[in-house]
């Protein structure tokens, strides 16, 4: 049976390892991995990774949290059609 | 064998329910009234909703309150419907969905 | 034209929709769910007195009480925006625009993530998700599975998964990595756990008495996490075992797990592979507040609420004009405690809206929410009352300048 990677963003399949190695190259705040490996850039929004991209900046690169939210949040929060965005009902 | 709770030792049992037959990838399945998608399919012993889209690696339901997206299947024709937040209905057509193309993946000239 | 648009028909959003329909505001609660609720569906446990507390009872009776005072439920939409207009809030659902002039958002919490080798698996969820299937759904999640993550909320699932017919082998924790934070550390988990001890008499009777008498406790704190953990309800909580990987190919197969250290590494030569054909990971709770972030709240970051939260004061009112929250979105607690701040922001809401003659009724219910809050039977976080003070202190210094 195969091994399985540490996968971080499942909507993107990121894992771990791209995240750290990233992290390491790059000194970097939560909103360029993000950027750099795509992770929390998914169907889900980052909604299910956004605190772990959070947490391996935060072991890396030793940056604390603040109060301010790291990684911005964008609409539409829902991935939604562009016919719903214009106003039609679902 | 279905892995319906008829009987619970607190909740109580399960009155008698309408059934509504439905499709999943083309098979036809049975669900009862106040099923969701993906209750209904779990029930019937199907897991895996989708495949990833660029990876094809199978997916089921993750957290079944909406946030994930991981049960995101197709209904009737339209795409990205969670199957943890959706009724089934008599006669809906559930589609699992498939890998897509990646053309501007490595470079962007379809590699 | 309605006067108030809640966000979250849980038991924040749905408290606040009675009260302030009591108060003579037209108020209307939307929810993406296809039931009101929220987290109310599915929580099932023994009270200290020895009656069941039973979510779907408690969501029936606050919707029906909602229904009766005229409000107004549209479950099944989903908001993907906000904005804030002269009058007002711009609401952007699945079911088109709603404008309105004041807006509560309660839209609870969602679960935080233990990745696990393996966890995009089938068969594999969150533990909320089987808490969802099983007494929601009435569907079993499988016959025999492990939970990853031992916190209260997994405990108090595990037996309600146990209750349907479902077996949990055992309770574990995930192995210790960059993203696992203390969830992976043998004496963090233990340390939380302890952490109710205070509350040991009622808590072992809401534990259920065979497995009591003060000696789970004594004998996690004793005799040092024995091999096999410890049991309750006949699951065994191995805080000395941790998850490495969740195998299979196309989904679940079992488990592939090892003895730790008291550090939470690995110990050679002690893996094994258990059989199992569900996993649910259990990583806790942390404020859902996009919505919020959306409509430009200032946050605070408090661990012991659970993360990011929006500053709010103890009515219930952000410094954004019209913009006011309640329940989890503001601190894991319970869904009394939501409750509670639901009826404290609905009046709140009322006040602003001129329709509140008496203001005892506010003040009543925000001394309501600690007095709930101090006796809780089971703390989340030891902590909570000082962090709502600091989010408070924030709060009054954001609208102070």
């Amino acid at each position: 049976m195969e091994s399985h990677p540490l996968i971080i963003c499942r909507c993107e399949e990121v894992t771990l390892a791209e995240l750290v190695e990233t992290a390491q190259t790059y000194p970097c705040t939560a909103r360029e991995l993000k950027l750099r490996t795509r992770a929390g850039m998914g169907c889900c929004g980052g909604r299910t990774c956004r605190t772990l991209i959070d947490q391996v900046i935060q072991q890396v690169t030793g940056q604390a949290p603040s109060h301010t939210v790291s990684l911005g949040y964008q609409p539409p929060i829902r991935p939604v059609s562009f016919q719903t965005i214009g106003g039609q009902r679902a | 064998m279905s892995q319906r709770i008829d009987h619970h030792p607190i909740l109580g049992s399960l009155g008698d329910r309408k059934q509504l037959p439905f499709y999943y990838n083309g098979s036809v399945y049975t669900a009862y009234e106040g099923e969701t998608i993906a209750g209904a399919l779990l029930a019937a012993g199907v897991r895996t909703l989708r495949v990833h889209e660029e990876k094809g690696t199978p997916r089921g339901i993750y957290c079944n309150i909406g946030h994930c997206y991981e049960c995101r299947v197709h209904v009737d024709g339209v795409p990205t419907v969670r199957a943890c937040m959706t009724l089934v209905q008599e006669g809906m057509q559930v589609n699992a969905g498939s890998i897509l193309p990646t053309p501007l993946k490595k470079g962007g000239h379809g590699a | 034209m309605i006067d108030l648009l809640i966000i979250g028909a849980g038991p924040a959003g749905l408290s606040a929709a009675i009260a302030s329909a009591r108060q003579g505001l037209a108020v209307r609660v939307v929810d993406e769910f296809y039931r009101p609720g929220g987290r109310l569906l599915g929580q099932l446990h023994e009270e200290p007195d020895g009656v069941w507390w039973n979510g779907l009872d408690e969501a029936a009776r606050l919707t029906e009480e909602a229904k009766h005072l005229g409000v107004e439920l549209c479950c099944g939409v989903s908001v993907f925006h906000l904005t804030q207009s002269q009058n007002g809030w711009v609401v952007s659902t699945t079911q088109g625009e709603m404008i309105v002039p004041l807006l509560l958002i309660a839209t609870g919490a969602s679960e935080a993530a233990v990745p696990v080798p393996g966890w995009t698996l089938p068969g594999v969820m969150s533990i909320g998700a089987a808490q969802v299937m099983t007494n929601v759904q009435r569907v079993r999640v499988g016959q025999r599975g492990v939970v990853i993550g031992i916190n209260i909320l997994s405990v108090a699932i595990s037996r309600e998964l146990q209750l349907a017919g479902i077996a949990v082998d055992r309770m574990i924790l995930p192995s210790s990595t960059t993203v696992s934070g203390t969830a992976g550390q043998p004496q963090a988990v233990m340390q939380s756990l302890l952490r109710v001890a205070h509350l040991a008499p009622s808590l072992m009777i809401r534990m259920g008495s065979k497995v009591m008498g003060s000696s789970w406790m004594q004998k996690l704190a004793v005799s040092l996490y024995p091999s096999n953990g410890f049991s309750m309800w006949d699951i065994p909580i191995q805080l000395r075992t941790a998850a490495l990987e969740i195998v299979g190919t196309s989904q679940v197969e079992g488990v592939r797990i090892a003895r730790v250290a008291t550090d939470g590494s690995p110990i050679a030569g002690t893996e094994q592979v258990i059989p199992a054909d569900f996993v649910c990971i259990a990583g806790g709770l942390s404020p859902l507040a996009e919505l919020a972030a959306i409509a430009g709240c200032p946050f605070a970051y408090v661990p012991s609420l659970g993360g990011h939260v929006p500053l709010h004061n103890e009515s219930m009112r952000t410094p954004v004009p019209g913009l006011y929250v309640a329940g989890n979105i503001t601190g894991i607690e319970s869904a009394k405690v939501a409750m509670a701040q639901g009826t404290v922001a609905g009046l709140s809401i009322a006040k602003a809206r001129g329709k509140l003659k008496n203001e005892q009724p506010l003040s009543d219910a925000i001394q309501q929410v600690k007095f709930i809050r101090q006796n809780a039977t089971i703390q989340f976080h030891p902590d909570i009352v000082a962090g709502r003070a600091l989010v408070g202190q924030m709060t009054a210094e954001w609208i102070a300048n």
